[in-house]
């Protein structure tokens, strides 16, 4: 399971998916010997063995030491402009960038020599001379990485005392992003983002020498759908996000790893939250889904969490108590569960795989027939990057869980309810994207128990809806668009009487009188039941519970 | 430097003592909960030892244990990041114990990790009277049990505080109910 | 006049036992505190007694727990500076150095401070402790009826406070002392000032001292009273003037020297009987011996710069920060992140004005400790108390208490 720490190994799940056919068998293997694979060198006085290709501040990071860089990024081109990196290398007159330099073998690097050390500690210096004196009111302050290395590798004070270059300082850049041309250091990072992350050239530089600034491409706007990526590799507070600037501190802030909601890639994220509020989600690195980047649609998803939230169990639209709301759905569902085929059991492809499971295993019991409700796909969305059409994240995750048993779709939960086939629904979330004959049976029926976090649609018109905990606030799991698991972990409290939505069936089966087989007291305990039952999954560790970590020393930032 | 102390031990304890360190010039030794009486008499009684002074007596807790260095990982010799374990029973706990001698002017902490289901350690109040309010502290503010403790109550808090409140997991601004107090005249 | 003092010192030999019959004696509880005025800093004592005489004493303390410990793993360590202030505080500065030298430890820093600084340390901690005895001495002082030393010892305490404000701005809540050094220089003038208070303040003593040293009154309550063993004093932890006043030859200023102290003369006092008495003079010999030590720092103090120059643990002079980039970066981290401390754990400890007084600090790397717990000698001392007021009258409770010095804040943490 992935975690805060980028350094992590590799996850521990699986990412071949479920069903594929086992890898074919290599030819064998030729009988010349095949060219070295890994690389040895010396940095150091620290030999390291890396793969061929690799660069050598990559090689020094595996050894533990951070050699000071700012346009290096691992997910981008080098670029080699920023100078940071400088490093001796034995037998060549000249310091090299670490980023750039590829490892050779034997090659013997040193960077604590004092050559290197004040190259680095005077491009620092360079670097600073013309910084606007800005951190009172600048967003990036405390996860900066320009303060961070001067703090680590400078240190020194001011030499000069001159008037610095003046630029412009609120630049609109486009839709979400604002440019300060002063703070920018002139590392090109944002430039690759959109020319190798979005492939589309927004952003070029201007001018030179100190009067360089950043600018967009002539006639284009910062508009791409992954253009707040650039916010997050900017070193400085140049590129700030309009949906985050002046709203919260980065060192009041707290991270908490999991799983962006928006749509079936499942794109890593860190929540960044404070008080019990999200304040934004960032990526996090995961090599074999998302890479360094998430799109942009993705971190916004953070907002509905405060949005027309379910906070109490309602009876009829008005605010009711847990005993009472469940006693009165198992009342209501008797009669109904006397034929169970019209009982319509609805798992949600918006909704985690415990809840879904939860709900299967309640269905189940009551031997009801199973439907799935999602979000309508949306084809403009699909791209060769990070997006994809289908935005559930998790349909592969209920597809899974409801196995081999026939699984309705909306269209034949539609029929059912307006035929009058079926007298009773329970269903998960809040998207029931039917017709509105649909919706107004429903709101008729006087056994529909919606079990959701926010207050719409379909759950204004449930006779009994049971608040549950949104994605980020649930330590649960959903499946992507190729089968792969991944662990949410709960970043804030769900509001009022919200508990997770496994919590919520159990409830309910016991009001029901089926708790015996659908009851667990942790969420991993669920994962247990899950696992043991879903075959493609069996075997997947539940993982280290994470807990929240103050975001300036979780690493991951600056 | 008190080497020759946790040499000593080492030496008439053998697999008794887990662990030992010298940090910043204190030793400090890792024991057995199993002879933590035992090695606490010796400690008082050899006439090398004579450690008849008790500084003080606490516990740590380890659960948000994890060692920061550069970019957040660990730096390199420091103890691991605390790992609950599947069942959340990893050695959560570590009772401290800091001693001196007034004699020979070595002082040595003795410290015993136990679990959080099994919180519970042999009182050492009887052999140094010194320890017996720190205890009570160590209970008090950690939940640990001190086993043979003549009076083992709350001692900062009152009688009716639910929880521990210097565990890791017990938030800094979790408030308490209100205590009733029928024993009062009047309306409250 | 037998039948009084039968009455009133408990049962003794009763001359015909046929003629009276000695009912057993119903306990009575009385309780004492936690609002009395000789309960410093709120304690209660819940008294089982025989008339007069007590049989069992339950101390109570925490009546100003003040969650010093949880707090400060939510603070970074400069943050955690005023809440050091409030442990002993009558005392301040000490509580101040004492962490400070604690943090430095960890960092390594030990023996790097500045001399300067490490004299303005001593002599704000002398100073400290002058305070912590004058209140101690004078208060209990005042609780046996003698309101004059009281006074007089309160007029001086003023005066030292008012010194101590110029030096820190604050009366008593200081903040003085930083990571690597103090906060600023001593102001100019002081050592003229302080040269004088404590002149004045010699003279205040020969006045006190002729009241109290030899008075009929101060013997009887004082003398015998609340004994403590000097393996007593050992076995119960007791350190500073309380287990020198049982022959406990033990003060970390001497016996683990810190900061620049080997550099000065000064005696420790030693009693002999362990009873209040003893204590009394010990302290009031105490602050004569710190005056000893103020004068010999008042003269060798160099000239020097007052906190480290190290760009990680110190902060950089304002005027700079706000017109630098360097220096607003470097100030920016320093109050994010607070002082980075390398994980470890290290016990330091320090002479305060009761006794060992201690920091166990456990760092994990961050800027904040992950524990920070307090040895604090009043706590300690405060449960030998139960055992001291044990068969004596409850009004003998007052000079023990008075003479034990538990000082509230630093009891309760």
């Amino acid at each position: 399971m992935t975690d805060v720490n980028p350094n992590a190994a590799k996850p521990a799940v699986s990412s071949e998916a479920p069903g594929n056919p086992p890898a074919p068998i290599p030819p064998a293997a030729p009988l010349t010997p095949a060219a070295p694979t890994t690389v040895t060198l010396t940095i150091d006085g620290k030999p390291v063995t890396v793969a061929k290709g690799t660069n050598v501040l990559e090689a020094a990071r595996s050894l533990g030491l951070d050699i000071s860089a700012f346009c290096y990024h691992p997910g981008l081109s080098i670029a080699a402009c920023c100078r940071q990196c400088l490093v001796s290398v034995e037998k060549n007159p000249k310091l090299q960038p670490s980023c750039q330099q590829t490892v050779g073998e034997g090659m013997v690097v040193h960077t604590t020599d004092s050559q290197s050390t004040l190259a680095r500690k005077q491009m620092l210096e360079f670097t600073l001379l013309n910084h606007p004196v800005d951190c009172p009111i600048c967003d990036k302050a405390g996860e900066c990485t320009l303060q961070r290395l001067y703090f680590e590798h400078d240190n020194a004070d001011s030499r000069v005392d001159v008037k610095k270059v003046e630029k412009p300082k609120v630049v609109d850049l486009g839709p979400h992003i604002v440019l300060d041309a002063e703070r920018c250091i002139l590392c090109t990072r944002c430039i690759r983002v959109c020319d190798e992350v979005a492939g589309e050239h927004q952003l070029e530089m201007k001018s030179r020498g100190d009067h360089q600034e950043l600018t967009t491409a002539p006639g284009q706007q910062l508009d791409n759908p992954y253009s707040l990526n650039t916010v997050d590799v900017c070193p400085v507070g140049a590129l700030t996000s309009k949906d985050f600037r002046f709203t919260m501190r980065s060192w009041e802030l707290e991270a908490t790893p999991s799983i962006c909601n928006g749509c079936a890639t499942g794109c890593n994220i860190e929540i960044h939250h404070n008080n019990g509020r999200a304040w934004r989600l960032v990526p996090r690195l995961n090599l074999d889904v998302n890479g360094h980047w998430m799109c942009d649609e993705g971190r916004f998803t953070y907002h509905e969490l405060r949005e027309q939230r379910l906070a109490v169990p309602t009876v009829g639209g008005l605010p009711s108590s847990w005993d009472k709301a469940v006693k009165l759905a198992a009342e209501r569902l008797a009669g109904p569960l006397k034929d169970p085929a019209t009982v319509a059991v609805v798992l949600s492809a918006q909704a985690s795989n415990e809840d879904n499971f939860a709900l299967a295993r309640l269905a189940a019991a009551w031997k009801a027939p199973l439907y799935l409700t999602a979000r309508p796909e949306r084809g403009d969305r699909a791209d060769d990057k990070l997006r994809v059409a289908d935005v559930n994240p998790n349909r592969a995750g209920v597809l899974a869980i409801a196995g081999a048993a026939p699984l309705g779709d909306l269209a034949a939960l539609e029929t059912g309810v307006n035929t009058g086939a079926i007298s009773a629904v329970v269903f998960l979330g809040h998207d029931l994207p039917v017709s509105e004959t649909a919706l107004r049976r429903l709101r008729e029926l006087d056994c529909v128990i919606a079990l959701a976090s926010h207050e719409r649609g379909p759950v204004k018109a449930a006779a009994i809806a049971l608040p549950i905990a949104a994605w980020a606030e649930t330590a649960g799991s959903v499946t992507n668009v190729d089968g792969k698991v991944q662990r949410m972990h709960p970043a804030i409290d769900p509001p009022g009487l919200a508990v997770a939505g496994w919590d919520a069936v159990a409830r309910l089966a016991s009001a029901a009188g089926v708790g015996k087989t659908v009851a667990w007291e942790h969420a991993r305990l669920v994962w247990k039941d899950m696992t043991a039952q879903v075959k493609p999954w069996s075997g997947l560790p539940w993982g280290r519970e994470v807990r929240p970590l103050a975001l300036r020393f979780a690493g991951s930032r600056g | 430097m008190s080497q020759k102390v946790i040499d000593a031990l080492k030496a008439k304890f053998g697999d008794a003592i887990v662990a030992t360190e010298n940090q910043h010039g204190d030793d400090v030794a890792l024991v057995k909960r199993e002879q933590l009486l035992a090695i606490a008499s010796f400690l008082k009684d050899d006439p090398a030892m004579l450690f008849d002074m008790p500084v003080f007596c606490t516990a740590i807790d380890l659960l948000q244990w994890r060692p920061v260095g550069d970019r957040g990982a660990p730096p390199p010799g420091s103890r691991p990041e605390y790992d609950p374990g599947e069942d959340h029973d990893g050695l959560r706990f570590e009772v401290c114990y800091q001693l001196r001698s007034l004699t020979h002017r070595h002082r040595v902490r003795i410290k015993c990790a136990v679990r959080e289901a099994d919180a519970r350690v042999p009182s050492l109040a009887a052999m140094w009277p010194g320890f017996d309010w720190q205890e009570r502290e160590t209970f008090d503010l950690y939940g640990i049990k001190f086993d043979g403790h003549h009076d083992l109550r709350r001692i900062y808090l009152y009688d009716e505080f639910i929880g521990h409140p210097l565990r890791k997991d017990y938030p800094k601004e979790k408030r308490q109910p209100l205590v009733r107090r029928p024993d009062l005249v009047g309306d409250h | 006049m037998a039948d009084l003092k039968t009455l009133v010192m408990g049962r003794k030999d009763v001359a015909d036992l046929d003629l009276e019959t000695e009912l057993p004696p119903e306990l009575m509880t009385v309780n004492m505190g936690p609002s009395h005025p000789a309960m410093h800093g709120t304690v209660r004592i819940v008294l089982s007694v025989d008339g007069e005489r007590i049989v069992k004493g339950d101390i109570q303390p925490g009546y100003l727990h003040r969650c010093f410990e949880k707090e400060a793993e939510h603070a970074t360590y400069t943050q955690i500076f005023p809440y050091t202030d409030r442990l002993n505080y009558v005392s301040p500065m000490i509580n101040n150095c004492g962490y400070a030298m604690a943090v430095e430890k960890l960092l390594g820093l030990t023996g790097h401070i500045p001399r300067r600084a490490e004299f303005i340390r001593v002599i704000v901690s002398e100073v400290s402790r002058i305070t912590d005895h004058l209140t101690c001495v004078g208060a209990s002082a005042m609780e046996l009826g003698a309101f004059g030393p009281f006074l007089f010892f309160l007029k001086v305490r003023e005066w030292l406070y008012t010194w101590l404000e110029e030096v820190s701005g604050a009366r008593l809540t200081h903040s003085y002392v930083r990571v690597g050094g103090v906060n600023k220089d001593l102001p100019a003038g002081w050592a003229e000032k302080l040269d004088r208070r404590l002149t004045e303040m010699e003279g205040v003593m020969v006045e006190v001292e002729s009241m109290l040293n030899l008075n009929r009154i101060f013997h009887d309550r004082m003398a015998g009273i609340g004994v403590m063993t000097r393996a007593e004093a050992i076995a119960w932890g007791q350190s500073g003037p309380i287990a020198r006043s049982a022959g406990v030859d033990y003060d970390v200023r001497k016996d683990h020297p810190y900061s620049v102290y080997p550099e000065f003369e000064f005696d420790v006092p030693l009693g002999t009987s362990g009873d209040c008495l003893d204590r009394y003079l010990i302290r009031v010999e105490e602050i004569k011996q710190s005056t000893r030590i103020l004068r010999q720092a008042m003269k060798m103090i160099p000239d020097g710069p007052w906190i480290i120059d190290d760009g990680k643990v110190a902060l950089p002079p304002k005027t700079e920060a706000y017109n630098t980039i360097e220096a607003m970066i470097r100030h920016f981290k320093h109050i994010v992140d607070g002082i980075k401390v390398a994980p470890g754990e290290c016990y330091t400890f320090l002479e305060g004005g009761n006794g060992e007084l201690g920091f166990f600090i456990v760092s994990d790397g961050t800027g904040r400790p992950y524990k920070c717990y307090v040895r604090s000698p009043s706590f300690v001392h405060l449960s030998a108390t139960s055992k001291l007021i044990k068969n004596h009258l409850i009004a003998d409770i007052v000079p023990i208490f008075g003479m034990i010095n538990m000082i509230g804040g630093e009891c309760d943490k």
